[in-house]
């Protein structure tokens, strides 16, 4: 992992759904969470992040909401949809499945050439 | 179902609000730079190098902006707009291009649209009966009649014994006289088997439809009125259900009352045309006699059972026919044929109506292509405008996008316009059709047909914007920008080139169409008719049976009515008979006996009635012996007229004249008919291609109630038509006349298929002409002027105007010269369309190919004319100095 902006393509829209289940959240805080909990090594670069946003708004699987944060400004405001909600889950579930197979894949080249 | 909601709230917000939305966007990226730099001055960031740094992470804004849009999915309508905006300026900086690419497409888009009404409504749109496609038409069939009507205890057999219809009905036309409530007036009436309606699907609005007690011999006194009868005749009072009315000037109970709608399905044996024109039906008596197998008048339908074929419905009555055959060996020779009533009601006209959608197709096409061309030219004149775009980012497919959609906005207001010319066009059409053309009360402009004139409008708009967009936008900005090239190259003008080949060569089918059809309708009208149609007036006469009770009576009022109206003023000869020349009648008598010869001698025949001056007054002339006389009374030997094709195909070589034939299975002296005189041959229709042999019985021997009388006259036409009916009144005036016409009228009619046809053709080729003659001259003016200059040189260099001239037409004419030839071999494969509608012509007639190669030739010269004056008058010293 030379460079930690690089993402999984497809895998974006998972990442933001997961940290929206927890409480909603504006982009900036998206992307900083994303980042911190994946111990810096996810970087999700912000000229994804809002097509991703609006994509993802566009699908009906977030809602977006102006409020004004504890600084004062004013900042949009993502939430989980409940078709968000049964989304995350599908694409868990692929995920887990994809990562599986890859997994399976590169163990049974490394044993195959050790 | 809430997040489908969702998304198309969304949708439409961002379509809409679109400053909105965008604002939102600018407000989120501005709080996203704000947190950021608030976090990298808390790192220990100078508040300058903080805003830096946030905006370097954020990356390019406007970038960010477009992406989010892109995800908006609003991005290809609103791209779409600013396009559709951005053609409509283009378009209306060009007006006179404008103009005529809109008024050629409009043009040509409202001629398919008005020609594809008449294809939806006559082809298209099933029949307006209950399950239309199990209805068939049955007909006899004999080797030399190929159809003919059912005898009716065939039909009862046919009814009693088959298995593959769920009902069966038959019909025969027989006009009668309704008195007693207004004006006497024929009716168009038919007498009609129980059950008729049934079969059709089609039940009275009021009433009841006949049954078997309406069918027993000799009750019958029972009627159902149309609901145009109804109400014109009888005001449309409920009440007459039950009242009796008088046809022929006898009682008849109305039983029924149809719905407005109720369409008359065509027959053939004296024919009504389908549509709403029957007046009143009444219960066919079908008589006690069972053997009674002779004479054949009525058309049959059938419903078939759910599930039976047509192949299996005519193994079915083949089968039956056998039956009959077997118990009545006199009905031998025949065949029993089902065919669908919807082929049956369209057959004729199907060819007709593809050919006309086929020349409208290729006129559309036409303007396509000259459509094409101009907008070659136009982009040539853009290459600056496009080279301008692309060298600002716009990409090719972008570009591409861009003037395909100003083509499409050409085509749809080409469409518009050409939808509110159709409205006029199906009018005209309507109004031009032949006379008894099926279907006509059913071609309208509907939804189907804006549908259809969208589609094409949009198709065509793609069609002939493809190419030039495409090449437009290929363009080499090097060039085009340094303003030395300012046109888009030989690619360009090779293009341009095929277009108008293209042209020429489809403009070359129709012109080779419309030749063929006016070399036929010439032929027909050089073609001698056989009789003279000029100054007859004609008119059909039935005596009612309740006053005109046995033969005598009636031959004494037609003599009586001939005698007056013979020496009424300004008339020279006064005559009736079974039928007109040209209407298409079809009584037959064939396997008469012919003395001399053995009794399976073949023979077959039209078969008619005249009185003796019929001949005169129609202007058919005696070619032998006499015509019929006075004198040949019931009591005297019968006689007969025939034709020459007769005397031919049966007295070859000799006089037959004084010659005998016989209907009789067995011949006693007295059923000998004698052979009088024979007349010059009269074709069936104009454009038949031969004259059935045909005879006339004496009308004073054999006797009918119903016949036409034909008055040739010298006056003026209203004063004869007065003195007409002045005469027949005088003689009994509660006598309908019907069917007033000239015989000029009907003759007339007979061509007015092949007029029709011709009249459509002309007016699509003399457009498609005019378009082509366009595009050569479009083509050779763009090529002259972009090669001013070298003309001034080669001027400078000694060559003559004359030589400049020459080239130039010479190029233009090699165009066309491709072109017409590629345009005579389609035109022979389209000719197999044409076949079927022409006379006297076969589609590869060399005649009209040169004529049409000809007039192709010398117009494309003449486009040529001008831009080669043009160059001819190029003037050195300018080119020098501008080189």
């Amino acid at each position: 992992m030379s460079k930690p902006s690089d993402l999984i393509y497809g895998t974006l829209d998972l990442l933001i759904l997961n940290t929206l289940v927890i409480e909603p959240q504006h982009g900036w805080a998206i992307a900083k969470r994303i980042q911190q909990v994946s111990n810096e090594v996810l970087q999700v670069s912000q000229g994804a992040l809002y097509p991703a946003l609006h994509r993802l708004e566009q699908q009906g699987w977030i809602r977006a909401d102006w409020k004004v944060t504890e600084g004062g400004r004013d900042a949009k405001v993502y939430t989980l949809t409940r078709a968000g909600r049964v989304q995350l889950q599908k694409e868990t579930e692929q995920w887990n499945r994809m990562s599986n197979a890859v997994g399976l894949v590169v163990r049974m080249a490394r044993e195959a050439s050790a | 179902m809430k997040r489908r909601f969702d998304i198309l709230r969304l949708r439409v917000r961002s379509l809409f609000r679109r400053g909105r939305v965008e604002r939102d966007l600018d407000k989120e990226l501005a709080f996203h730079l704000a947190q950021q730099t608030e976090e990298n001055i808390a790192r220990g960031m100078s508040p300058r190098a903080a805003r830096d740094t946030a905006r370097r992470a954020l990356g390019g804004y406007t970038q960010i902006q477009e992406e989010c849009r892109d995800m908006r999915r609003t991005n290809f309508i609103e791209t779409l707009a600013a396009d559709v905006r951005y053609a409509l300026r283009s378009l209306r900086r060009t007006p006179a291009f404008t103009a005529i690419v809109v008024l050629t497409l409009a043009l040509s888009i409202g001629a398919n649209s008005a020609i594809f009404s008449a294809i939806q409504g006559v082809l298209l749109r099933p029949l307006p009966y209950p399950q239309p496609d199990r209805l068939v038409r049955f007909y006899f069939q004999s080797d030399t009649q190929p159809k003919f009507p059912l005898n009716p205890n065939d039909f009862l057999d046919f009814r009693q014994r088959n298995g593959a219809f769920e009902s069966v009905g038959a019909i025969s036309r027989r006009d009668v006289q309704l008195s007693g409530a207004g004006e006497p007036v024929m009716l168009t009436s038919f007498r009609v088997s129980a059950g008729y309606f049934h079969t059709l699907g089609l039940s009275p609005a009021r009433g009841r439809e006949f049954d078997a007690g309406d069918e027993r011999h000799g009750q019958g006194r029972s009627a159902i009125l149309s609901d145009r009868l109804w109400r014109t005749r009888f005001s449309a009072d409920p009440a007459i259900l039950g009242r009796t009315i008088t046809l022929d000037q006898e009682p008849f109970a109305v039983v029924g009352i149809m719905p407005p709608g109720a369409v008359h399905p065509g027959n053939n044996f004296h024919a009504v045309a389908d549509g709403e024109n029957v007046d009143v039906w009444c219960p066919f008596d079908f008589g006690d006699d069972p053997n009674d197998r002779g004479s054949h008048y009525l058309d049959g339908f059938g419903r078939l059972k759910p599930g039976v074929s047509l192949e299996q419905a005519n193994a079915d009555l083949a089968a039956v026919l056998a039956q009959i055959v077997r118990e009545h060996p006199g009905e031998k020779g025949w065949r029993v044929y089902a065919e669908p009533l919807f082929q049956e009601t369209v057959g004729r006209t199907r060819n007709m109506l593809l050919m006309l959608l086929g020349s409208v197709a290729l006129l559309l096409l036409i303007a396509c292509v000259n459509a094409a061309n101009l907008l070659l030219a136009r982009a040539g004149a853009r290459v600056r405008e496009i080279a301008v775009r692309s060298a600002l980012g716009a990409g090719r497919s972008r570009i591409v996008r861009q003037l395909l959609t100003e083509s499409l906005a050409l085509a749809l207001a080409g469409g518009a316009l050409g939808a509110l010319l159709s409205v006029g066009g199906v009018r005209v059409l309507v109004a031009c059709l032949p006379a008894g053309f099926p279907r006509a009360s059913e071609i309208h402009l509907n939804a189907a047909v804006f549908a259809f004139t969208l589609g094409v409008a949009m198709l065509t708009g793609m069609l002939f914007g493809l190419a030039p967009a495409l090449t437009a936008s290929r363009a080499d900005l090097q060039t085009s920008l340094s303003g030395r090239g300012t046109t888009g190259g030989s690619r360009q003008s090779r293009l341009r080139g095929a277009l108008v080949v293209g042209e020429t060569a489809l403009a070359c089918v129709l012109l080779i169409s419309a030749g063929l059809l006016l070399h036929s309708f010439a032929n027909l009208l050089r073609a001698d008719p056989g009789y003279r149609p000029q100054q007859v007036l004609t008119a059909s006469i039935a005596l009612p049976r309740e006053q005109y009770r046995d033969e005598a009576k009636c031959v004494a009022f037609y003599q009586e009515l001939l005698a007056r109206l013979q020496n009424a003023p300004g008339v020279t000869a006064a005559g009736a008979g079974s039928d007109l020349p040209w209407t298409g009648y079809d009584g037959n008598a064939d396997g008469y006996g012919i003395e001399g010869r053995p009794e399976n001698y073949q023979t077959m025949a039209r078969y008619h009635i005249a009185s003796p001056d019929y001949f005169r007054a129609l202007g058919i002339p005696l070619v032998r012996g006499h015509f019929l006389g006075d004198r040949d009374t019931t009591n005297s030997a019968p006689v007969v007229v025939i034709n020459e094709a007769m005397a031919k195909r049966y007295w070859p070589g000799e006089d037959a004249v004084g010659k005998r034939i016989s209907f009789a299975d067995h011949p006693q002296e007295k059923d000998w008919i004698r052979i009088v005189g024979v007349v010059r041959d009269v074709k069936d229709q104009p454009d038949s291609t031969w004259v059935r042999p045909a005879f006339w019985m004496a009308q004073t021997q054999d006797v009918q109630r119903a016949l036409y009388v034909a008055v040739r006259f010298t006056s003026a036409p209203s004063e004869a038509a007065a003195e007409f009916r002045r005469t027949v009144r005088a003689l009994n005036p509660d006598l309908a006349l019907s069917d007033v016409r000239f015989m000029q009228q009907i003759a007339d009619e007979a061509f007015s298929g092949q007029r029709f046809a011709l009249f459509l053709v002309a007016l699509f080729a003399g457009l498609a002409l005019a378009l082509a003659t366009f595009g050569i001259y479009g083509v050779i003016s763009y090529s002259v002027s972009r090669r001013m200059p070298e003309f001034g040189l080669r001027m400078a260099l000694g060559a003559r105007p004359w030589d400049l001239m020459r080239a130039i037409v010479g190029r233009g004419v090699a165009l066309a010269a491709v072109g017409t030839a590629m345009g005579l071999i389609a035109a022979i494969a389209f000719g197999r369309l044409l076949a079927s509608l022409l006379y006297g012509v076969r589609p590869s007639d060399p005649i009209t190919l040169a004529a049409v190669a000809a007039v192709a030739l010398t117009t494309a010269a003449i486009a040529c004319y001008l831009p080669a004056r043009r160059a001819a008058g190029a003037d050195p010293l300018r080119s020098l100095r501008s080189e």
